[in-house]
């Protein structure tokens, strides 16, 4: 069905490492039945964080998910590891909590364009600042799905839609151009319909210390019919095809992801190998191998007494 | 004489807040018992503010309105607390112009006050080409006022500006030119009764102390949005985090702070938020979330004035309620209050003890009486009270957990909890209502079971906290009264002067408020026979809810909304 004249094509180790790892892909599976709507693009992310998770070799002892609400929300008690599913906007918050008192775990946040673009950006502004080490999977459908269907921050001009019947009034926020305007350390950008691209990209932001912040562009087969499956791969452009381009370079990365409508610029955008997240940045925390959820102890107070007496 | 009152005024900025900690020491060096609060408005210069000081040979808890001495920095401060003086008081200023203002002249006149002018500005003009440091000259001669000596006052002064060597040289000429000025010799009688032996004691902040209690707890992360007057909170643990190795970030807004302490708790350390009103309205969905994930939270409210901004930068009691029913949806919760600074460094370490053995939200009221007021108190004990955390951590129990376990309906209501990733078996964390694995389910029994499996533990909890405790005599008081937070500080005082007075006042206090523990009430209620509500709202929310779950009724309360503290002398005064 696709056009799309470039395919994409990985490292090729996948094979080759998944005869030992099947087992652990297994091991995330859930009893519970999936409860999207078929086709929607949820269903391949899912599936792409479990290859990610087994290729990594990551048990679920190894990683915390973080889920926000909307359609994506769902995945909470469809994928078996420790989940949480909090409050609408604030699952960066939460995840930035979890971080800072457990480094021994991944910590995977999740969150839809309504919740993180018009609920909660605040969060999202100061995570990328703070360069707390996670990494962030923003689902954009373009729209309020769980809700049915009204206009998000990122929907499409004119668009009519539930709550917006003459057409959604406002232009899209390209939330990569906001991304790129705080100093992040890593941006990366895929399609919920390329599940091997999408592995790819979730195993580089796993491996990111700091920030990685992983938009996907996701089909919402019910209530998004302005921006179909084929109306991505028709102009999707795997950064990593194109000649001589640099991930290590802000400006350009800026520059080529700025364009929604004709070339959309996929794949590692931008990172940054030298970033430092803010865990570390806390002079508090230096020389520490420990982490905040092993301390729980008395502390000695009585040398902070002295100044008092 | 019990106690001495002295008042320090001048406009804000005017080095008030230094004055303060050197005059606190140095009291506090002399061995006498102190009280220490201040007065300011919500800007950081201009607009008048004051503190006050009450010291003494015996134990002080709250502030007099009485005031024997009033030290105006400026002119501003002499307008403004003039006549808050007692008659036949001493004040001290630096007013050359007192004539020229009438009204002034005349309350003077009217209150046989002894106004005595010191040429603080000329001379710190002479000594430091800059008025900044009259109040330095005031000091010194303020000593020479109460009869004390000058090394009582080098030793703080010296630490204050320890890093600044040259304000140091400078402040220390002050003191001494002031301690040398002629007064008035009538003035040198005034003269407070002197200690016996000096109490082993720290003077701290209830803010600091709940700081330092978090440290104690085992706190490992603090994150806050700055408001008065919970601020001073981040500010002490920030100051602290090298020594203690806490995590502090200030957070973008109330919600963040609360999310992340949550995220923290859930992640298995203990991390806290504070703030006042207005940033806990802001946090309340997470108080839900809290409730319905059971993962254990502590919030601090520390007390101002509302509604919205309101009062900002002064006291009350009026979010008691709001502590009590904020947050949508039903679910169990434990509210309660500190009065003073030990209290601050205890309930701090208890409230998480609450939150992890029930798995609840815990809400700790202070006040700005107690954030910001200075205490003078036993130094807190190392390892008194136990960290309980009701956490699964054996390795052979975490061998053996299911799923199911982590939610499982009991009869208490408590289910195991375990760090995540500490055992195979994984739970999920659900806002939505859930199964024993965390499951979300909208099936009608099953949704029941869980929220009566929650809402048990609201039982389990109450039986659990401790009854209220009476101040003063047991039974048969003249005069009785009940209440919570910082009022128990002007009740120890009103018992001891009423005492003297041949009077007894009673007063039942209440540390922890919701849920309300009612034995002890019900018994004080039949020993006593006039019984008054003292609270800092209009509505008298302790009360209504004493009412409410009791039926018991008040002979009068005792109710202050205007900002202000209740002052030892009102109580002892109050009308019957």
């Amino acid at each position: 069905m696709s056009q799309c004249s470039q395919k994409y094509s990985g490292s090729g180790d996948e094979l080759v490492q998944l005869g030992n790892q099947k087992k652990l892909m297994l091991s995330y599976e859930s009893n519970e039945k999936l409860t999207w709507c078929s086709g929607c693009g949820d269903i391949g992310i899912r599936s792409a964080l479990i290859r990610a998770f087994a290729l990594e070799g990551l048990t679920k002892q190894q990683v915390a998910l973080f889920y926000d609400i909307g359609c994506h929300g769902s995945e909470a008690d469809k994928i078996g590891a420790y989940t949480f599913h909090g409050l609408h906007g604030r699952v960066i918050a939460a995840a930035a909590g979890a971080t800072l008192a457990n480094r021994n775990v991944k910590i995977i946040a999740e969150g839809g364009d309504g919740g993180m673009l018009s609920e909660g950006p605040g969060h999202l502004i100061h995570a990328v600042r703070s360069n707390y080490k996670m990494l962030f999977i923003l689902h954009n459908n373009e729209n309020y799905g769980l809700t049915t269907g009204q206009p998000s921050a990122t929907s499409r001009q004119g668009y009519k839609m539930n709550s917006a019947p003459d057409g959604s009034p406002l232009a899209p926020l390209n939330v990569a151009e906001l991304v790129f305007s705080l100093k992040p350390t890593f941006v990366a950008r895929a399609f919920s319909g390329d599940v091997k691209h999408m592995t790819d990209m979730i195993r580089a932001g796993l491996n990111h210390n700091g920030f990685a912040f992983l938009e996907i562009m996701q089909m919402c087969p019910t209530y998004n019919k302005a921006t179909p499956s084929d109306w991505y791969w028709d102009r999707m452009q795997y950064v990593n095809q194109l000649e001589g381009y640099d991930p290590s370079d802000m400006e350009a990365a800026r520059k080529i992801s700025m364009d929604l409508d004709e070339k959309i610029a996929v794949g590692l955008l931008y990172r940054d190998e030298a970033s430092v997240p803010f865990y570390d940045r806390l002079k508090s925390r230096e020389g520490m191998t420990t982490s905040p959820f092993e301390e729980v102890t008395h502390h000695d107070i009585t040398p902070f007494l002295e100044e008092l007496r | 004489m019990t106690r001495t009152t002295i008042k320090f005024c001048g406009e804000s900025g005017s080095g008030l807040l230094t004055l303060q900690q050197i005059v606190t020491k140095a009291i506090k060096s002399l061995g006498f018992y102190l009280h220490a609060d201040r007065e300011y408005p919500s800007v950081i210069k201009g607009g008048h503010s004051m503190f006050q000081i009450d010291f003494g040979p015996e134990p002080i808890y709250s502030l007099s309105n009485v005031i024997d001495i009033l030290v105006a920095v400026d002119s501003p401060g002499l307008v403004n607390y003039l006549q808050d003086t007692k008659e036949g008081g001493v004040v001290i200023h630096s007013f050359d112009r007192l004539e020229r203002v009438s009204n002034l002249s005349k309350i003077a006149e009217e209150k046989k006050l002894k106004m005595v002018y010191v040429p603080a500005r000329a001379l710190a003009l002479e000594l430091a080409h800059t008025d900044l440091v009259a109040n330095m000259v005031l000091l010194g001669f303020l000593w020479k006022v109460l009869g004390f000596e000058l090394d009582s006052l080098e030793g703080p002064v010296t630490e204050q500006f320890k890093s600044k060597p040259k304000w140091l040289e400078i402040d220390l000429k002050c003191i001494h030119a002031g301690h040398k000025l002629n007064a008035d010799v009538e003035l040198l009688t005034f003269s407070p009764e002197r200690p016996t032996e000096a109490p082993e004691s720290i003077l701290v902040d209830g803010n600091h102390a709940l700081a330092l209690g978090a440290i104690q707890a085992g706190v490992r992360a603090y994150y806050a949005y700055p408001m008065s007057p919970a601020s001073s909170v981040l500010t002490y643990m920030a100051d602290m985090a090298n020594a203690s190795g806490m995590v502090v970030k200030q957070a973008e807004e109330e919600i963040t702070a609360a999310q992340m302490a949550l995220g923290s708790m859930y992640m298995g350390t203990r991390a806290f938020t504070a703030t006042s009103g207005g940033g806990y309205d802001l946090m309340t969905e997470t108080l839900s979330l809290a409730a319905i994930t059971e993962v254990p939270f502590v919030v601090v409210i520390a007390q101002r004035p509302g509604p919205a901004t309101g009062i900002p930068t002064w006291t009350c009691q009026s979010d008691l309620n709001l502590a009590i029913y904020s947050a949508h949806g039903e679910f169990p919760r434990l509210v309660l209050a500190c009065s003073d600074a030990t209290s601050c460094y205890e309930l701090i370490q208890h409230a998480f003890n609450y939150a992890e053995i029930f798995q609840i939200p815990v809400i700790l009221l202070t006040e700005k009486l107690i954030a910001e007021a200075k205490y003078l108190v036993p130094p807190f004990e190392h390892g008194k009270i136990p960290i309980e955390r009701g956490l699964v951590t054996d390795p052979e129990e975490l061998a053996k957990l299911l799923s199911t376990d982590r939610y499982k309906i009991t009869e208490s209501g408590i289910s195991k909890r375990w760090v995540p990733a500490s055992a195979a078996a994984h739970y999920y964390t659900n806002s939505d209502e859930h199964l024993e694995n965390g499951v979300l389910t909208e099936e009608a029994d099953q949704c029941k079971a869980m929220i009566d499996k929650r809402m048990r533990k609201f039982d389990a909890l109450e039986a659990a906290l401790p009854e209220p405790t009476v101040l003063g005599v047991e039974k048969g008081a003249d005069m009785s009264f009940v209440g919570w937070g910082g009022t128990k500080n002007v009740m120890r005082d009103a018992i001891l002067q009423a005492k003297r007075q041949g009077r007894s006042i009673n007063y039942l206090h209440f540390d922890y408020l919701f849920p309300l523990k009612t034995e002890r009430l019900k018994q004080f209620f039949q020993d006593n026979s006039t019984i008054c509500l003292i609270e800092g709202n209009f509505q008298g929310q302790l009360g209504e809810l004493i009412t409410n779950k009791t039926g018991l009724t008040f002979h009068k309360k005792f109710l202050r909304y205007n900002g202000r503290t209740f002052h030892v002398e009102e109580v002892i005064n109050f009308e019957l």
